[in-house]
C-alpha cells in the first residue's frame, strides 16, 4: 500500500554568516493513513524545519515528499499545520478563528458557522464561542489552533509541539483530547515534540532524531492497546518504553547541552 | 468606554471605576475652570488677557451666531478634510510600500525619520511658490504634516504583521488578495488608527499654521483678527472651537477605526 506521506531524501542546509548549517540530513519517513507518528529529538536538531518543508513552507530543499504516491512542493490542500508559534488572530472571536480557513474557501456562511461549532465542541470548548483569544488561556488558545486546521479538513496533520508552552497538567489533558479526535476523525497525524512521555501516549511509532545534522537515529513502534488515554503513564510498559527513548535521547540532548554551551562561550 | 481603558479592555468590567474616573475627569475640568477665574479676578495679569468665562462663553454664543464665523469654519474644516485625506492616503500607501518591500523601506526610511520631526511649516515658501495664496498651499501644507506620521506608523504596522500569521495562511492557500484582506488589513488596524490620530493633529496644526502666516480666510486667520483688535474673549471662543473639533475628530477615528475586541460585549451588555 502506498504511505500516505512519504518523505524520502530530505536534507536542508542553511547557509549563514557563521558557515552552513546542516540541519537535516537525509531523513525518510513513510506514514500510512491513519497513523500517528512522533517525530522527537533535542532542541535544534532540525524538527521544525522538518515540518516546514512537508508543509510546503520552505523552497529549496534537497530530497521529495509524496501524498500518496504523488510528488508534491509548496503548500498543499491535503496538510494541515499546527505551529509552534501562538498563532490564533487576536482580532477574531472563537469561531471566526476556526471558521477562517473555511472563509478563505468559499464556503457559505451558515455552513461554515455550523462546522466551526462542532469542532470547537470536538476540541471541548463549546461555550466559549464569542470569547477573543485575549481572554482564553493559553491551552484554550492552542485548541482554538488545533480546531482551526480540523476545519481545513486535511488529510495530513502536522503539528509542531502544539503543547509546549502549556503546563504539564494541560498538557496530559489535551494529549487525551488530541487521542479522541484522531480516534474519531482516523486522522493521519505527524507531531513534532520533545517531551518523552507525550509521544509515548499519543503515538504508533516515535521517531528518534539526532543532533546535528538531523536524521532519524531510531524508529520505536508503540505497541500499546488504543483506546489510549493519560492514564497509561503509571503502567510497566509505558515505563519502559519511556526508558528506551530516553536511553537513545539521552547522547543526543547531551550533544545538544555542549553546543549551546560552545555558543555561548562564543567560540 | 472609559472603564475599558481602565482595565485593559477585560470583558468583566465592575461598573465601579467607571464612575471614579468620570468623576475625576469632571473634577479636573472644574478645577481648571476655578484657577482661570481666580487668576482673572486676581489682577495680576494684564487687564483683559484672562477674561471670566461668563465673557468667554457669550463670545462663543456669539460666533455661533455669525455667518462670518461659519464661513471661516468651513474654509478651515474644507482645508484640513482635505489635507487629511490627501496626506493621508498618500503616507499610508509610502508606508505600505516601505513596509513591503526591504529595499525601498531600507533605501527611503531614515529620510523619512530625519524628515518627520522638521517643522513642515519650513516647506511653507516653497508650497506658496508651487501653489500661490489660495487654499493650495495650505492643503499642501496640512497634507505634508499628516503625510509623514502616517507613513511611519504604516510602515511600522506591516514590519510587525506576525510572521506566524502569514505561514498560516500559507498553509491554509490563501490567495495574495485573500491574505491582504483577512491577515494584514486587520492586522494594520492599531498602526493606522494611531497614524491617523496623530496625522489629524498635525493636519490641523499645518493648515492653521498657513492661515495665521498669510491668509485673509480661515479660523487661524479670524482669531489673528481678534487678537489684532484685542477681542480676547472671541480669540479665545475660536479656540476652543477648534479644540473642540479637533476632539471630534480624534473620537471619531477612534470610534470607527478599530478591531473588534472583548470591549464590544461590554458594551453591548451595558
Ligand atoms: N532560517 C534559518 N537560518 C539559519 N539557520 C536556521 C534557520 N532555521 C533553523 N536554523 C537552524 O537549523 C537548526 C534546526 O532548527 P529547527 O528550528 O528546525 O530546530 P527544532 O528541532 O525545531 O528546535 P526546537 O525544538 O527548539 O523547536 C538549528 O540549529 C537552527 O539554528
Ligand atoms: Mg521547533
Amino acid at each position: 500500500m502506498t504511505p500516505a506521506l512519504s518523505i524520502q531524501n530530505v536534507a536542508k542546509t542553511f547557509s549563514t554568516a557563521q558557515g552552513d548549517v546542516r540541519a537535516l540530513d537525509h531523513v525518510s519517513i513513510d506514514i500510512r493513513a491513519g497513523e500517528f507518528v512522533s517525530v522527537i529529538g533535542p532542541s535544534g536538531c532540525g524538527k521544525s524545519t522538518l515540518m516546514n518543508i512537508v508543509g510546503g513552507l520552505v523552497d529549496d530543499y534537497e530530497g521529495e515528499v509524496h501524498l500518496d504516491g504523488a510528488l508534491v512542493r509548496g503548500c498543499q490542500k491535503q496538510i494541515g499545520v499546527v505551529f509552534q508559534e501562538e498563532s490564533t488572530f487576536p482580532w477574531r472571536t472563537a469561531i471566526d478563528n476556526v471558521a477562517f480557513p473555511m472563509e478563505a474557501a468559499g464556503l457559505p456562511r451558515e455552513a461554515r458557522m455550523a462546522r466551526a461549532r462542532e469542532l470547537l465542541e470536538l476540541v471541548g470548548l463549546n461555550g466559549f464561542e464569542n470569547r477573543f483569544p485575549s481572554e482564553l488561556s493559553g491551552g484554550m488558545r492552542q485548541r482554538i489552533a488545533i480546531a482551526r486546521t480540523l476545519a481545513f479538513q486535511p488529510r495530513i496533520l502536522l503539528m509542531d509541539e502544539p503543547f509546549a508552552a502549556l503546563d504539564e497538567q494541560t498538557r496530559l489533558l489535551l494529549g487525551d483530547k488530541v487521542l479522541q479526535i484522531q480516534q474519531e476523525l482516523n486522522q493521519t497525524t505527524l507531531l513534532i515534540t520533545h517531551n518523552i512521555a507525550e509521544a509515548v501516549q499519543l503515538s504508533d511509532r516515535v521517531l528518534i532524531m539526532s543532533f546535528r545534522p538531523g536524521r532519524i537515529k531510531r524508529v520505536i513502534d508503540i505497541d500499546l492497546p488504543r483506546p489510549r488515554s493519560s492514564k497509561l503513564m503509571g503502567g510497566e510498559k509505558f515505563g519502559q518504553y519511556v526508558a528506551a527513548i530516553w536511553e537513545d535521547l539521552r547522547e543526543e540532548a547531551s550533544k545538544g547541552l555542549q553546543d549551546m554551551e560552545r555558543v555561548r562561550a562564543g567560540a | 468606554m472609559a472603564a475599558v481603558e481602565q482595565i485593559g479592555g477585560r470583558a468583566a468590567a465592575p461598573r465601579a471605576p467607571f464612575w471614579t474616573v468620570t468623576r475625576l475627569r469632571v473634577a479636573a475640568v472644574l478645577v481648571i475652570f476655578a484657577l482661570w477665574e481666580v487668576a482673572g479676578a486676581s489682577g495680576l495679569f494684564y487687564r483683559g488677557v484672562i477674561p471670566s468665562s461668563a465673557l468667554v462663553a457669550k463670545a462663543f454664543a456669539g460666533l455661533l451666531g455669525s455667518a462670518d464665523f461659519w464661513f471661516h469654519a468651513g474654509v478651515t474644516g474644507f482645508e484640513v478634510l482635505v489635507a487629511f485625506a490627501i496626506g493621508g492616503l498618500a503616507g499610508a500607501a509610502f508606508g505600505l510600500l516601505l513596509g513591503v518591500n526591504r529595499y525601498t523601506g531600507a533605501v527611503l526610511e531614515p529620510f523619512l525619520h530625519y524628515l518627520a520631526p522638521t517643522p513642515k511649516i519650513v516647506f511653507l515658501p516653497i508650497l506658496l511658490i508651487l501653489f500661490g495664496v489660495g487654499v493650495g498651499s495650505k492643503i499642501s501644507l496640512g497634507a505634508i504634516s499628516c503625510f509623514f506620521p502616517m507613513a511611519l506608523s504604516v510602515a511600522a504596522g506591516v514590519r510587525q504583521v506576525n510572521p506566524v500569521f502569514l505561514r498560516v495562511s500559507r498553509t491554509f492557500n490563501l490567495t495574495r488578495a485573500q491574505t491582504v484582506r483577512m491577515v494584514y488589513v486587520p492586522a494594520l488596524v492599531p498602526p493606522l488608527a494611531s497614524g491617523l490620530r496623530i496625522g489629524l493633529g498635525v493636519a490641523i496644526v499645518g493648515c492653521l499654521m498657513s492661515e495665521i502666516k498669510l491668509s485673509r480666510m480661515g479660523l487661524g486667520f479670524s482669531a489673528m483678527e481678534y487678537y489684532r483688535v484685542f477681542d480676547i474673549p472671541s480669540m479665545l471662543a475660536v479656540l476652543i472651537f477648534i479644540f473642540l473639533c479637533a476632539a471630534l475628530g480624534n473620537m471619531a477615528i477612534d470610534r470607527f477605526v478599530r478591531l473588534p475586541g472583548p470591549q464590544d460585549r461590554v458594551r453591548r451588555a451595558r
